[in-house]
């Protein structure tokens, strides 16, 4: 019995899924012994934030087929929507100290992200995907990744003209002191970002296991005719899985609002490391996104630690090459494909 | 004269064993019907030898030298050329561009002086029924299937592979068919047919091979194996 | 490839029309631009500065399209493949004291090799996958930019020695229209010879392209590296007309600008991106100089008409070009947009 674990274990840990996780593992323990726990902390905190983002992505690509170039946008949105929100509440919480806002106003700042992205995801789809959706004849992944290009210089340069290029940020979503945790000190705000992000994607999955709607999106993925015939209402699966994937890259900008402050241009990081964990991750696969978020995320902060910060361009992108060329289907391979591909 | 012989051919997708040690041989002249129920791993052997999908294990020798594993460019310009089952030209194409492609690309260097001239005598041959100036994506698919076989003689083959090129057709358009094939075998083109209409193999080949399950279950002269139980039974079940 | 072209019933301007791969609107065309530096307004100095913005957007976009509408990969690094040749070319003249002349070809080669390892590593990659391989590609050479600091001064930028010492902006400006075209000639030549077919065919039907004998990693390669080559000689003349260059050339939302006009323009036309060009990105800047006080809108234009187009037109110009303007009644006219045509 242990021994048929032991041979499976080393199995796993040939496939290129297994050797990459553990190699992983191996050096964010390693770097963590060499330099501190504050680099593992970055780590998980990062990762949770790339997670959100990169289901997303990872839901446009493998239900809709779109490669979603104006990702990183839905978090801009997302970070603009929580510093607009929070904003008026941290005012009113200097003159109200007591105020049960000071607990939950954050909560209703990462809460507004949250709808906003759903809001923005629908009148992308009511105004731009659908329309093209309904026209497209052919040629549907380029049309469509042309499309998010537009769409992203429209957002980000939208977001300049109304509310102006500087920085809007904050100093933090919640006071008190750092929980420390075997001698690591963490801020409340990078715990409870963690944690959202930890219970989103939770909840996420659980939803697309185990509910209905779930899986009608997950037939939608892998037969969109099929799943038109059982009687699932496309349309209404479409609109629900793009205001759903811009719902979680937003929420993610909400909640890391008091580390990365809102700006036009801010989608571009996470959306290119988003990218990166789709490419490692293969397509459509949720399980294999989240896995793939927390290597990147420790690609980066490793390259930032011993190779210095601005590499964070070069050395996970000289790396992700590596991988298409050698294994194109990514790490966690799956075959899973988009449907809309005519 | 052997044009082609596979020794124990076998194509495996993972754990998916697709054709299972299938050797064969197809002599100059052969029309070779290759039958067996849908799944059976017909096109999935072609693939195997016109080097689209490379065997797993096993050889492939035309005219006497090993091909196996050649990419499907050497191997048309060895002289095996193929049609598809989804027939499939190039879509923005002309039909006579399509064409022009295959004699440009698959014939040496020099040896086709008037492309233009080539092709639209490939298009006559097949008996293309529309202008040679229409864009593929135009077509039906019987237009779509002479195009394509238009395609694959354009490289001037010695040994042709048809995939179910007569599924579809009208009574009709089954007479065409059966021409034009007579008429690609008189140019000395030895010919492998994946096909189902039994009216059709009964009437052109010569030869046929029967696979079930990816096996090899019968070869030999047509009536031979038509009459054999085992096809039989493979086809109508137990 | 036009199989029904027929040379012998050509007179010899026609022909060299043909040769020259211009209709007679295109003549006409070009002669416009090579006389617009003297009509007022467009005289001055800083309208010319735009027109050769114009021009090299043009340009490029041609470059561009040879890969995205002949092979239908998108090249998303590449401003940063031209960012290349221009840093290569600058440091040429800069450290070995070379003529800008040929340092600006230097360039073009140092981005030919990197187009032939970005098209050799992207072959496996199909579609989506090779566009976002060229992107990181992109991103890593921008930071390499950004970082090598000791050799490109990093964001700071890098003063380049112009190509001609003068302040004026004339000789630039008829230099890139040459460029434009001498671009748009060579990648016609290409397409029109047996190449474009082989593109067109593996770009629509690999299996079919394979089984038809065309050896489909010759023909990918060659078109990338074709193609950046172009971007990195274009690069060049970017360096030693600006005479400053920065990191930020290479950035992704500079290749989505050129991605921009090479679409509406309309792929696999070669001519549409460099037509579009001028007018769009001429009008860019004026809206952008005139209404500087609200900063993001002329892209937020260019954005606008880049979605419109994608959903109500994927064809771009070109196609709409070719539907609508192209086969007029009046056989004058006809002649003037077409030039000779064949006897079909």
């Amino acid at each position: 019995m242990s021994k048929n674990i032991v041979a499976d274990l080393t199995a796993w840990v040939r496939t290129a899924a297994g050797l990459s996780m553990t190699i992983a593992v191996i050096v964010a323990i390693a770097a963590t012994i060499h330099t501190g726990p504050y680099l593992l902390v970055n780590t998980i905190v990062t990762g949770g934030m790339l997670a959100l983002v990169a289901t997303g992505l990872t839901l446009m690509l493998g239900v809709l087929n779109i490669p979603m170039f104006a990702h990183g946008e839905y978090f801009m949105i997302g970070s603009l929507t929580a510093y607009y929100i929070f904003t008026p509440i941290s005012e009113f919480i200097l003159e109200h100290p007591d105020s049960w806002l000071v607990t939950f106003g954050p909560f209703i700042a990462i809460l507004g992200a949250l709808i906003g992205g759903a809001i923005a995801g629908a009148i992308s789809e009511k105004l731009v995907f659908g329309p093209l959706r309904r026209r497209s004849t052919d040629n549907w992944v380029m049309n469509s990744f042309l499309l998010t290009v537009g769409l992203s210089v429209l957002l980000v340069n939208l977001h300049q003209l109304i509310f102006g290029a500087d920085f809007k940020g904050i100093v933090g979503y919640w006071q008190g002191m750092p929980i420390s945790i075997a001698g690591a000190y963490i801020s409340l705000d990078r715990a409870l970002a963690f944690i959202i992000s930890a219970v989103i994607v939770a909840l996420f999955y659980l939803f697309m296991t185990y509910t209905r709607t779930g899986m009608a999106i997950r037939a939608v993925s892998q037969d969109i005719t099929g799943a038109e015939i059982v009687g699932i209402d496309i349309e209404k699966i479409v609109l629900l899985t793009i205001s759903l994937a811009c719902a979680l890259a937003a929420v993610s900008g909400g909640s890391l609002l008091f580390m990365i402050p809102s700006y036009p241009s801010v989608g571009l990081e996470p959306l290119y490391m988003a990218w990166f964990v789709v490419i490692l991750s293969g397509l459509g696969n949720i399980l294999g996104a989240v896995v793939g978020a927390f290597m990147v995320a420790l690609l980066k902060v490793i390259t930032v630690e011993y190779v210095g910060a601005g590499w964070d361009f070069v050395v996970p992108s000289a790396l992700i090459m590596l991988i298409l060329i050698f294994k194109p289907s990514g790490i966690f391979g799956s075959d899973v494909r988009g449907v809309l591909d005519k | 004269m052997i044009v082609l012989e596979t020794n124990n051919l076998t194509k495996k997708f993972g754990g998916l064993t697709a054709v299972n040690a299938v050797s064969m041989t197809i002599n100059q002249g052969d029309i070779v019907g290759l039958i067996g129920p849908n799944g059976a791993g017909k096109t999935t052997f072609i693939n195997a030898i016109s080097g689209l999908n490379p065997p797993t294990s096993g050889t492939v020798t035309m005219f006497g030298k090993e091909t196996s594993g050649l990419t499907p460019e050497k191997m048309c310009r060895l002289g095996l050329s193929r049609t598809f089952q989804i027939p499939s030209p190039f879509p923005k194409m002309t039909a006579i561009e399509s064409v022009m492609t295959a004699t440009i690309f698959g014939n040496p260097p020099g040896k086709i002086t008037d492309p233009v001239a080539h092709s639209r005598e490939m298009l006559e041959f097949v008996e293309f029924p529309m202008k040679e100036t229409v864009v593929a994506e135009q077509l039906n698919t019987v237009q779509l299937k002479r195009l394509d076989l238009a395609r694959a003689l354009a490289s001037n083959p010695k040994l042709l592979f048809m995939d179910e090129l007569a599924s579809g057709l009208s009574e009709g358009e089954l007479k065409d068919i059966m021409r034009i094939i007579d008429k690609i075998s008189k140019k000395g083109i030895s010919i492998l047919m994946i096909e189902h209409i039994m009216q059709l193999i009964m009437a052109v080949c010569n030869r046929l091979l029967c696979i079930q399950f990816g096996t090899k279950i019968a070869e030999g002269p047509t009536q031979e194996v038509a009459n054999d139980p085992k096809v039989t039974k493979a086809y109508l079940g137990e | 490839m036009e199989p029904t072209t027929n040379d012998l019933n050509m007179n010899l301007f026609d022909r060299v029309l043909d040769r020259l791969c211009l209709t007679p609107i295109g003549l006409a065309g070009l002669i416009l631009l090579l006389i617009l530096p003297f009509i007022p307004p467009f005289n001055q100095e800083y309208m010319l500065r735009w027109l050769i913005y114009c021009g090299f957007v043009a340009a490029m976009s041609v470059g561009f399209d040879l890969t995205a509408g002949y092979i239908n990969i998108v090249n998303f690094g590449y401003m940063a493949v031209a960012g290349t040749g221009g840093y290569t070319s600058a440091l040429l003249v800069i450290n070995a004291g070379l003529s800008p002349w040929i340092a600006m070809l230097a360039g073009g080669v140092s981005s030919a090799i990197l187009g032939l390892i970005i098209g050799m590593i992207s072959l496996r990659l199909r579609g989506i996958f090779a566009a976002c391989l060229s992107w990181f590609f992109g991103l890593a050479v921008m930071g390499l930019a950004i970082k090598m600091v000791w050799l490109t001064r990093g964001p700071l930028g890098l003063r380049t020695p112009r190509l001609f010492e003068t302040e004026s902006n004339f000789p630039f400006y008829f230099l890139i229209i040459i460029l434009v075209y001498l671009t748009y000639l060579v990648c016609k030549w290409v397409v029109r010879s047996k190449m474009g077919l082989a593109f067109q065919a593996i770009a629509q039907n690999m299996e079919a392209a394979r089984t038809s004998g065309i050896d489909p990693v010759f023909y990918r390669v060659f078109n990338f590296t074709m193609s950046c080559a172009i971007a990195g000689v274009l690069g060049g003349f970017y360096a030693h007309f600006y005479g400053i260059l920065t990191p930020d050339m290479m950035h992704t939302s500079k290749t989505v600008e050129i991605l921009a006009v090479a679409y509406i323009g309309g792929r696999g036309s070669l001519w549409g991106g460099a037509v579009v060009a001028f007018p769009f990105i001429f009008l860019m800047e004026i809206v952008r100089s005139t209404l500087s006080h609200l900063p993001g809108l002329n892209l937020v234009i260019y954005a606008l008409v880049l979605i419109l187009v994608m959903i109500y037109y994927p064809g771009g110009f070109s196609y709409f070009y070719d539907t609508h303007i192209r086969q007029p009644k009046n056989r004058a006219l006809r002649y003037f947009l077409n030039g000779r045509e064949a006897k079909v």
